[in-house]
């Protein structure tokens, strides 16, 4: 016979509630879907697409790429232009705040400089940028590099400031030389901040490079934008859009993992 | 160089921050392998004592010798064991047993074999792999003595490692200090507030005063191992000492 177990009534709240802790995020978005039908229905018709419009468009521009790509391969085109300049961004931006976060004299030397830098807000650059260079590949990588420099600096910085001691007198009492201080005690630590400045300045570089794009790109999830905007193409608007916001949330989870796989101290005590 | 047939001296150590006395003139000698407890009232300089041994201060007067020579950290081997926990969460077991061994920049096939033989002895063998948050607070200890001891230490100082824990832990990493101190026949200083602690680990107890502290008396346990607490002799010793350290 099959035991049944006896849950105390907190033990059967506790239950319900899980269930309904799982239940509410797709209420929300049920939700979220039922108030788009509303808002493309009626006197509103024709400014604001329905769900099946921006369903067909997608069809279309399978079928019928913009500019040669589908709606995956601007994705893929916008994608290319961030990480490249990712890459770039990542390694100067750890090397910088490696360098500052550490040495306190290159602190007071360069983080002034850093700082004034940062306090212009990435998109001021635009006008600068496209009249120096125009708007070509290499503008709007540099427009996103200015877009996601900040971060990954300011994160990596903020690691190595905060190296706990005892991390330092462990490495004092082994006689450490300042040097392996550095690269296996400092470093390491900072690790988990360095790569929260990863995501931050990923998730910023894929914000950017959408007002980069839009600035005379031939490609690229903000050209689309752009494209129909200009043709009254809605649904074309409305379908880029959700895959901006779609792969907007996939990077978030991407870096998530790929933190998880290199750093798996990090990883909760509990996986 | 000076002739001597101890390995640890210490030599009228005294040291003033400022105009504040805390050390004063402390002088004992540690033989080769010794196990020494030093119990002492809380605040009595017993932070300073130490940071003047791994030579993170310098005496104001007096000095430290290790085989004759004036310690000095490039040269002897001092190994530490903090008070918290200090396993390095990036690392698994076997690499904070190594890390060490690796700062010093020793030969891999040494580091190998002495690496090994500490996970024997610790029974770790099952965790080389994990990361220290994964173990338990016991096992994570155990860690981090184990790599105090695989650097085949000089002088052991050990920072009260032992007073977060509770009775039952604290006697089962007691009995495995002991195990691998006779294994490996290094030198231990151990600091404790704890009296019973003292009694049970040491061959040789020094007992530290008030600031400015000196060392009030030296009380030599030559009781059997493994000991037992509830032994006569073992309870008279703890009575002793703990009188010398509530009456001034």
């Amino acid at each position: 016979m099959k035991e049944t177990p006896v849950l105390s009534s907190a033990e059967k709240k506790e239950l319900r509630l899980k269930r309904i802790y799982l239940l509410l995020p797709l209420l929300s978005l049920a939700l979220l879907f039922l108030l788009w039908i509303l808002a493309a229905t009626g006197t509103n018709k024709d400014s604001f697409p329905s769900p099946l419009a921006v369903w067909e468009r997608f069809l279309l521009i399978m079928k019928r790429p913009v500019k040669d790509y589908t709606i995956f391969g601007h994705v893929l085109q916008s994608l290319r232009r961030i990480f490249s300049t990712l890459v770039v961004a990542w390694i100067t931006g750890i090397s910088f705040g490696v360098l500052t976060g550490w040495n306190r004299k290159a602190d007071a030397l360069l983080s002034p400089l850093f700082t004034a830098f940062r306090s212009v807000p990435p998109l001021a650059w635009i006008p600068l940028i496209t009249i120096w260079f125009g708007t070509g590949e290499g503008s709007q990588m540099l427009i996103v590099y200015t877009g996601c420099i900040a971060s990954i600096v300011v994160n990596t910085q903020a690691g190595l400031k905060n190296v706990a001691k005892m991390y330092l007198d462990v490495g004092t009492v082994f006689n450490a030389s300042s040097r392996q201080m550095l690269f296996q005690i400092a470093i390491p630590s900072a690790l988990d901040a360095v790569f929260a400045g990863v995501r931050t300045s990923t998730s910023a570089a894929w914000m950017v490079v959408l007002a980069a794009e839009m600035l005379g790109g031939k490609s690229g999830v903000g050209f689309l934008i752009v494209r129909g905007m200009d043709s009254l193409d809605l649904p074309l608007v409305l379908m880029s859009m959700i895959f901006i916001g779609v792969v907007g949330a996939m990077l978030a989870v991407l870096t998530q993992i790929v933190e998880g796989v290199l750093c798996p101290w990090t990883r909760k005590k509990s996986a | 160089m000076k002739e001597t047939k101890y390995k640890v001296e210490v030599d009228s150590l005294t040291k003033y921050f400022g105009s504040l006395h805390v050390l004063d003139n402390i002088s004992f000698q540690v033989r080769n392998g010794e196990f020494i407890c030093v119990v002492g009232p809380t605040g009595c300089g017993k932070t300073t004592f130490l940071n003047l041994l791994t030579r993170i201060y310098q005496p104001t007067r007096g000095d430290l010798y290790i085989d004759g020579q004036s310690a000095n950290p490039k040269k002897h081997n001092i190994a530490f064991v903090f008070q918290e926990p200090s396993s390095i969460p990036w690392m698994t077991v076997e690499k904070n047993l190594r890390f060490g061994m690796e700062i010093k920049k020793l030969p891999k096939a040494e580091i190998d074999g002495r690496v090994e033989r500490i996970i024997k002895l610790l029974g770790l063998q099952d965790f080389r792999d994990s990361y220290p948050h994964q173990l338990s607070v016991s096992s994570e200890q155990r860690i981090i003595i184990g790599r105090a001891f695989a650097m085949n230490p000089d002088l052991l100082l050990m920072d009260e490692p032992y007073g977060q824990m509770d009775v039952k832990l604290r006697f089962y990493l007691e009995d495995e200090v002991i195990r691998l101190w006779q294994e490996l026949g290094s030198t231990v200083v151990f600091i404790t507030h704890n009296i019973e602690e003292a009694v049970y680990l040491a061959q040789r107890i020094l007992i530290m005063s008030n600031k400015p502290t000196t060392i009030k008396e030296e009380v030599s346990v030559d009781l059997p191992r493994p000991r037992d607490v509830a032994d006569p002799r073992f309870i008279e010793i703890r009575k002793h000492v703990t009188d010398q350290i509530k009456w001034w």
